[in-house]
């Protein structure tokens, strides 16, 4: 006891943040357990069903299709999100007069909320003739499409092209940092043995942002994993229901249906999904290390 | 530590330049201005095109490219929007949540931080895996959980459920315990000896040197709670309540026949966050580098 009381003040300086944590982050994430093994009743009442809830959302084809929409999404935006940001933060890290300028613009729509980001879109896209048909019409291509609602495919390629256009400057950023980070001795040296542009660009900047790039990859997945805003915003899930991800699945369940049991049940295999990466993340970090 | 490495290595000064070490042929330089440009516009155009429409008398067709240069223009769009919305309303609750998340959250994470950092006390690993394990919880997961502590308190739809979900993330903690692991011990020590208490060893020595950490934390958690939308949205039915990223879809859905008054709302709303992007872009962008993990 003579070190708790030595250590008093390092316990004081702590207890506002720890009380506030366990209150609310560490609480509800056991309230949430319990929820996802509770059933509840329209009076408030609420019985202890066990795993029934997860056996609900197995049997659920919504709940299946919703993951499936999930991955799908995934897998396609989370190669976009890497390769995209890689080849802008390589054009403004190049020596080219306006690369600030460059810089700006291409970070610019991360400081915007999900909700401008979809309002903009949604005129962009409109359903009643947007920028991007007028543009179309414009050289030659006369069509009217409705790209959020028309068909599964146009509403996901809508759904990817606002995703990138809001987040890859994130992503650009933190390239940018990594190939800062590069040695230019490295490049002068290979100057020196007379590289081209090219070779310098395969030899020595793609090897040294393997690190950053492991990094992106992984905080690409974990949002791509939680993709709902634009989503929901843009698409409202649709068409049928084509665009339903995971997190839309629980708000729905949740905030429409009001089926707390299921909805908490469906986010804590969304929190163990995100476990699983994370765990596969940081063995491959410490790998590279 | 796992967080540790999960840091993306500091970024150097956004400004250092290689162009001796990059030199490259004609025909690369003029095909990197090429793609440089375009993708500029490409990127720059749905931004500037809303701004545009906004100053087009409601009803004026706004997709042909030369109508953009011609007037009429008009801010009539302007007055409608502040005359029928509480969008100023919107905008200070939104202000005034992401500034008092903001201080608080610099607050609780130095205080929480610098304990962790400098003392090895009983009980330090539990409270750094509490932390982990908090990093580790998606938002997303925590809905209902939240939904239905705030009810049963009867703070749904006021600010403590705007602020309090937001205050105590883990977040914050380990960044700052991250830039207190890398300050010299002997600064302290000496500070100690001279018989500064440990308050004034926090705030006089600890918190100036790690300004560069705390200005990333401050900006990255002002625009997260500036742009949060899932929570206010399924927390907050009053229209006096509501932060910006709710009123705006809240607004907008009453407008589907006419894009000008729902770029209006998106201009106003922006403004704030663009003056703050523009005055202070190079600690922005370093900020959210510094702070890659989210």
């Amino acid at each position: 006891m003579v070190s708790v009381r030595k250590y008093m003040p390092s316990y004081l300086l702590m207890l506002p943040f720890l009380i506030l944590y366990l209150l609310f982050t560490f609480y509800p994430i056991v309230r949430g357990l319990i929820i996802s093994l509770q059933k509840f009743y329209v009076l408030g009442t609420k019985r202890f069903v066990g795993l029934a809830n997860y056996n609900y959302l197995l049997h659920d084809s919504t709940f299946l299709s919703s993951i499936w929409h999930t991955v799908i999404f995934v897998v396609f935006s989370v190669p976009l999100l890497v390769i995209i940001p890689f080849c802008l933060a390589l054009i403004v890290n190049a020596p080219i007069k306006g690369r600030k300028i460059y810089q700006a613009i291409f970070f610019l729509p991360m400081i915007l909320g999900v909700s401008v980001v979809s309002s903009v879109w949604s005129a962009m896209l409109g359903n009643y003739g947007g920028l991007v048909d007028a543009v179309l019409n414009a050289i030659g291509i006369h069509q009217e499409i409705n790209w959020t609602a028309q068909s599964t495919q146009l509403a996901w390629i809508s759904v990817l092209a606002v995703t990138v256009w809001w987040t890859a400057g994130f992503n650009m950023v933190l390239y940018l940092a990594a190939l800062q980070d590069i040695p230019k001795e490295l490049y002068e040296a290979a100057s020196l043995d007379g590289a081209s542009g090219w070779a310098k660009t395969c030899f020595i900047t793609l090897p040294s942002v393997k690190r950053v790039t492991i990094l992106i990859v992984f905080l690409q997945f974990i949002a791509s994993f939680n993709v709902f805003g634009q989503i929901f915003l843009l698409t409202g899930g649709g068409p049928a229901g084509a665009t339903t991800t995971i997190v839309s699945y629980i708000y729905e369940k949740s905030f429409s249906e009001f089926l707390f049991g299921p909805g908490a049940a469906a986010s804590y295999i969304l929190f163990f999904i995100l476990l699983i990466v994370s765990l596969i993340q940081l063995r491959l970090m410490s790998k590279t290390e | 530590m796992q967080v540790r490495e999960a840091m993306p290595t500091s970024p150097a000064p956004v400004s250092v330049r290689a162009d001796s070490a990059l030199r490259m042929g004609r025909l690369t330089r003029v095909l990197l201005y090429l793609v440089a440009i375009v993708l500029s516009i490409l990127w720059v155009v749905p931004s500037l095109w809303i701004l545009l429409v906004s100053f087009k008398p409601q009803g004026s067709n706004v997709l042909n490219v030369a109508s953009w240069f011609q007037a009429p223009y008009s801010v009539g769009n302007y007055v409608y929007a502040f005359t029928h919305a509480p969008i100023l309303l919107w905008l200070l609750n939104s202000f005034l949540v992401a500034l008092i998340v903001t201080v608080l959250v610099l607050l609780l994470s130095v205080l929480c931080a610098f304990p962790i950092s400098q003392n090895r006390f009983p009980g330090r690993g539990l409270v750094v895996f509490l932390l982990a394990l908090g990093l580790m919880v998606p938002g997303e997961a925590l809905l209902i959980p939240f939904y239905l502590l705030f009810r049963s308190l009867h703070m749904l739809d006021g600010y403590g459920a705007l602020i309090l979900p937001s205050i105590a993330v883990p977040f914050g903690v380990l960044l700052v315990k991250q830039f207190f692991d890398g300050l010299s011990r002997e600064y302290f020590e000496a500070a100690k000896m001279d018989g500064c208490g440990v308050l004034r060893m926090i705030f006089m020595i600890a918190v100036p040197l790690a300004r560069p950490a705390l200005a990333a934390l401050a900006i990255f958690t002002f625009l997260g709670s500036w742009n949060n939308f899932l929570w206010p949205y399924i927390s907050i039915t009053s229209p006096n309540v509501m932060t910006v990223p709710v009123g705006i879809p809240f607004f907008n859905s009453s407008y589907h026949t006419d894009y000008t008054l729902p770029a209006t709302a998106d201009v106003i709303v922006s403004i704030p966050v663009f003056i703050v992007y523009v005055l202070f872009q190079r600690h922005i962008i370093r900020g959210f580098a510094f702070s890659g993990l989210k």
